[in-house]
């Protein structure tokens, strides 16, 4: 059940599935939905996760039924196959998934049959069935996957060195370019090839060979668990979850290792993991001393959470407090992996973990610790850390106040970029 | 009380899907022979519950409860982030965000109702923050499972401090955002003034104004209202629960955006004995002139503006007459909201631009007005009335090739056209001061298109390359269904295109 939220760190489900479908290169989302689901949902996504709109087709430029009171009492679906074949002849386009908003969701409108009328003639137009109030953004984002599954997936032929790379959300991870392209670099110094699905123009042609990866590896302490499965049962894909973002040298050669085991590049790994670790403490041995001792606090979505606690505290020797993670995890056995993520450091005391996503409750769980000299969040953390007078650095979504392109935390070299825009927050 | 229904296209004469050249649907709409029409495919809108909530997000001792699910608070982050950079502007040590608590409405509460979910979540903000104003929004999902917010607020009445002010944006009631504002001051007038009349207060003129108004706008039109010896009770952006009560002791009142409280304001003259100024927006020498002397005249103070308006013409004239001289012949395309795309219009006249093309989301009584106007300037115009629809502007802009651009830049800059825009939400644009920073603006884009020449080499839009080919008003169709005014909507017959020719 959703809970009532004061400053809610998410979208609803057609803005998850939208920021999806929104990531893929020649993809045009139709929203069968209300006048104001595609500006909503694309500024609930994209507008806060470092300020940008999708390139391909997003807020006012997504085809729309603008459902009003007439489709309300007596359906939409006529609008809705006009919509779709405008879309068709209009866009240059490799799909089109028709995303369900609250309106049509409620009203029962029968997208399915439309879509079909489409999909009988061999175009590639398919149905999601993601109104709203079926849940958060990362609903819609699990909703997303099992449409491409269904979809566009198909079997093809093993290929030993692709891999898939999952987990990381296109937009509501506002750093999800510049994560995938470092997990990417570093996964083909081990002699991969990568799919993504979102970054280098991949489309749908990659997800269609998806099939052929010889493992999915999914970035993410409870994300996309159907999805692996599915990839498991339908194509044998096997695949190897890693509970946070690496972040430093310290997770990232975990990483590194635990995916160099599973495909028998061992050796490979150590080469690898050697040059990197040179590269980053190459850096960090020209900046000691820069960042005075931080008592820190993180509000963050688990990955990042996870990733920033650990790397602060194994890497750079900061004392971590409390760390709320705010991802609404509703299974226990998530909320106990991401703990023991959390808990097991290496010298630190661990931190309180928390998991809470509403605005007000994040304070008053800040307020009740003493000596937090980092908060290390969103800009919604900004007030606290005002008010408090504590520095405070925006590394999570949501983020408005600052514009991301490609910067990244993730790996080796985002670790630097961390300890940077910490110091450029002093 | 108002007898407004809140609901732009239930007023007489008002259309919203059309396209065609200006003096044609000038003359149509002069005989009365336009056609109530739709778009078959149509991109997405801006639903009313986006403008009510950006109207009242910045008011300090409020706290807005959506009743909706987490969706429907996506464009409060815009407004959010444009209360936290007014903050700032405004020198405030802390900037805090705006107090918002949505009820997450979920499946189990779509078939049970999500009635109770508001209750809490009322109690909540009423606890955490003892507010004096708790702001209630409806949306798609609460509207349509029929939950009913007036109830809810009323039987809390007694248990909250605050005034809990419920209203009725559900996005499927209009096409026409700019309801959403209307929206909002209904339930304002009705849960806050309560027809209550106070006594005067003299020179004082309620000056309402959007969340688009930047801090330097405000400044410029205070400092003009001052000058003729009126005190600015500026509304709702930036204001408190004190500020809305003083509403009825004004003398007059006035609005910045032309769509902005506009039947509000009729209100206010009906039932408070208000007089008001509707005119224009401030942007530009004519339509600042013509606002300026609107207001003036409510408080007879019609010698004095003229006494300003010759000063500030000594002042502004001859810097204008400079850019002038870089602007002046040049071919503009212009796309905006009701008010700004009209003003914007009025502003290239300053600088001796040539309009070839006009988007605009409203074609009524007060379009036809400037559009009147306009063509007696300009001649013939291409003219999209269109909330936005990029594929229709794209196709245009690429025909009509103009030498710039004045709207939100997101598509037109990838065909390499000089683009640059008159909402600059946290920048000046009105008054005799906005005049020649945007006039800079233009002239500098115009003559440094550099980014968007070489943007446009590998920028890519989603649309067919036979798209820009067609007509660009293909979609829209004229159906017999009911005369411009109805609300509901007859399914658009596969009628004739309303005005195809495009230059």
């Amino acid at each position: 059940m959703s809970a009532i939220t004061e400053a809610p760190r998410g979208n609803c489900a057609l803005g998850g599935a939208n920021a999806v479908f929104s990531a893929i290169d020649r993809v045009v989302p139709i929203y069968h939905a209300g006048p104001g689901c595609c500006m909503q949902t694309t500024a609930g996504e994209a507008g806060q996760a470092g300020g940008r709109s999708p390139f391909y087709v997003s807020g006012v430029s997504t085809p729309c039924t603008n459902m009003l009171e007439h489709d309300v009492v007596f359906g939409g679906v006529d609008r809705l196959r006009e919509t779709i074949s405008g879309a068709l002849e209009i866009f240059e386009a490799d799909a089109f998934f028709v995303l369900e908003g609250c309106t049509s969701g409620i009203i029962a409108d029968d997208v399915k049959s439309v879509t079909d009328e489409f999909s009988a003639k061999g175009l590639p137009v398919y149905p999601v069935d993601c109104p709203g109030f079926l849940g958060e953004s990362y609903r819609g984002y699990e909703i997303a996957f099992a449409s491409l599954l269904d979809h566009v997936v198909q079997s093809a032929p093993r290929e030993g060195d692709l891999v898939n790379l999952f987990g990381i959300m296109p937009y509501h991870d506002p750093f999800w370019e510049g994560n995938f392209e470092e997990l990417i670099r570093i996964l083909e110094k081990l002699g991969l090839r990568v799919n993504s699905f979102f970054t280098r123009r991949q489309g749908i042609a990659a997800i269609r060979d998806s099939s052929a990866a010889a493992l999915n590896i999914v970035v993410s302490p409870w994300l996309l668990k159907d999805a692996a499965a599915k990839y498991e049962e339908r194509f044998g894909v096997p695949s190897l979850r890693w509970s946070g973002l690496p972040i430093g040298a310290t997770d990232t050669s975990a990483f590194v290792r635990a995916v160099a085991d599973r495909l028998g590049l061992k050796d490979r790994a150590e080469r690898v993991i050697a040059e990197e670790e040179a590269y980053v403490y190459g850096y960090l041995e020209t900046a000691i001393g820069a960042l005075s001792w931080k008592r820190f606090a993180v509000v963050a979505d688990s990955n990042t959470a996870i990733g920033v606690t650990r790397f602060l505290a194994n890497d750079y020797s900061f004392t971590p407090i409390v760390t709320i993670v705010t991802d609404p995890i509703f299974r226990p056995e998530d909320k106990e992996r991401i703990t023991r993520q959390l808990t097991e450091l290496e010298h630190a005391k661990p931190p309180a973990v928390v998991f809470e996503t509403d605005g007000w409750k994040i304070a008053r769980e800040l307020d009740s610790h003493s000596e937090i000299t980092l908060l290390v969040g969103s800009t919604n953390d900004r007030e606290y850390a005002m008010e408090k007078g504590i520095q405070c650095s925006v590394v999570a979504y949501p983020i408005t106040d600052r514009l991301v392109f490609n910067r990244t935390y993730a790996g080796y070299r985002g670790s630097l970029t961390l300890v940077e825009d910490l110091y450029d927050n002093l | 009380m108002s007898e407004y229904s809140g609901i732009r296209e239930r007023r007489p004469f008002s259309y919203h899907d059309l396209g065609g050249q200006s003096q044609g649907l000038a003359e149509g709409f002069r005989k009365r022979c336009l056609k109530a029409s739709d778009r078959s495919f149509s991109q997405g809108l801006q639903c009313q519950e986006i403008n009510s909530m950006s109207a009242l997000m910045s008011m300090e001792d409020s706290v807005f409860v959506v009743h909706a699910p987490q969706g429907c608070v996506g464009c409060a982050s815009f407004a959010n982030d444009l209360y936290r950079v007014g903050q700032a502007h405004r020198g405030l040590p802390i900037i805090r965000n705006a107090r918002i608590i949505v009820t997450n409405l979920d499946e189990k509460d779509i078939i049970h109702g999500g009635e109770g979910k508001l209750r809490e979540a009322i109690l909540i903000a009423n606890e955490r923050y003892a507010p004096k104003l708790i702001f209630v929004f409806a949306s798609c999902a609460s509207g349509i499972i029929g939950d009913d917010i007036d109830g809810v607020a009323h039987s809390l009445a007694g248990e909250v401090g605050a005034i809990v002010v419920p209203i009725h944006c559900e996005g499927f009631k209009s096409k026409v955002c700019a309801s959403g504002f209307d929206t909002a001051f209904i339930s304002i007038s009705k849960h806050v003034l309560k027809g209550e009349r106070l006594p005067k207060q003299k020179n004082l003129v309620n000056l309402f104004a959007p969340t688009s108004v930047s801090r330097k706008d405000q400044v410029e039109i205070e400092r003009m209202l001052a000058v003729l010896g009126l005190e600015a009770n500026y509304l709702p952006f930036y204001s408190s629960l004190e500020k809305l009560k003083r509403i009825p002791s004004a003398e007059g009142s006035t609005a910045i955006c032309k769509v902005f409280a506009d039947e509000f304001m009729k209100e206010l003259e009906r039932d408070y004995g208000i007089p008001f100024a509707h005119t224009v927006m401030p942007i530009g020498v004519r339509n600042t002139d013509k606002w300026y002397r609107g207001v003036a005249a409510l408080f007879g103070k019609e010698a004095e503006v003229e006494e300003v308006i010759a000063a500030e013409h000594e002042r502004v004239l001859p810097q204008i007459e400079g850019i002038r001289k870089r602007l002046e012949g040049k071919r503009v395309f212009i796309c905006g909201g009701t008010g700004r795309s009209f003003a914007a219009a009025a502003l290239v006249d300053d600088f001796g631009m040539r309009l070839v093309g006009l988007e605009t989301p409203t074609y009524d009584e007060d379009a036809q007005l400037d559009i009147e106007y306009l063509n007696g300037i300009h001649g013939d115009f291409v003219v999209d009335v269109a909330n936005m629809q990029p594929f229709e502007q794209v196709n245009l802009v690429k025909k009509l090739k103009p030498d710039v651009f004045i709207g939100v830049p997101t598509w037109t800059a990838r065909l390499g056209i000089p683009t640059t825009h008159v909402l600059d939400m946290k920048r000046p644009t009105m008054g005799y001061d906005g005049i020649l920073y945007l006039g800079n603006k233009i002239a500098d884009q115009i003559e440094n298109p550099g980014f968007n020449e070489k943007l446009a080499a590998h920028a890519r839009l989603p649309y067919k390359a036979s798209w820009y080919e067609d007509d660009a008003f293909k979609f829209i169709k004229t159906f017999a269904g009911p005369a411009p005014g109805a609300v509901s909507r007859a399914a658009p017959a596969g009628g004739e295109p309303v005005i195809r020719e495009v230059r």
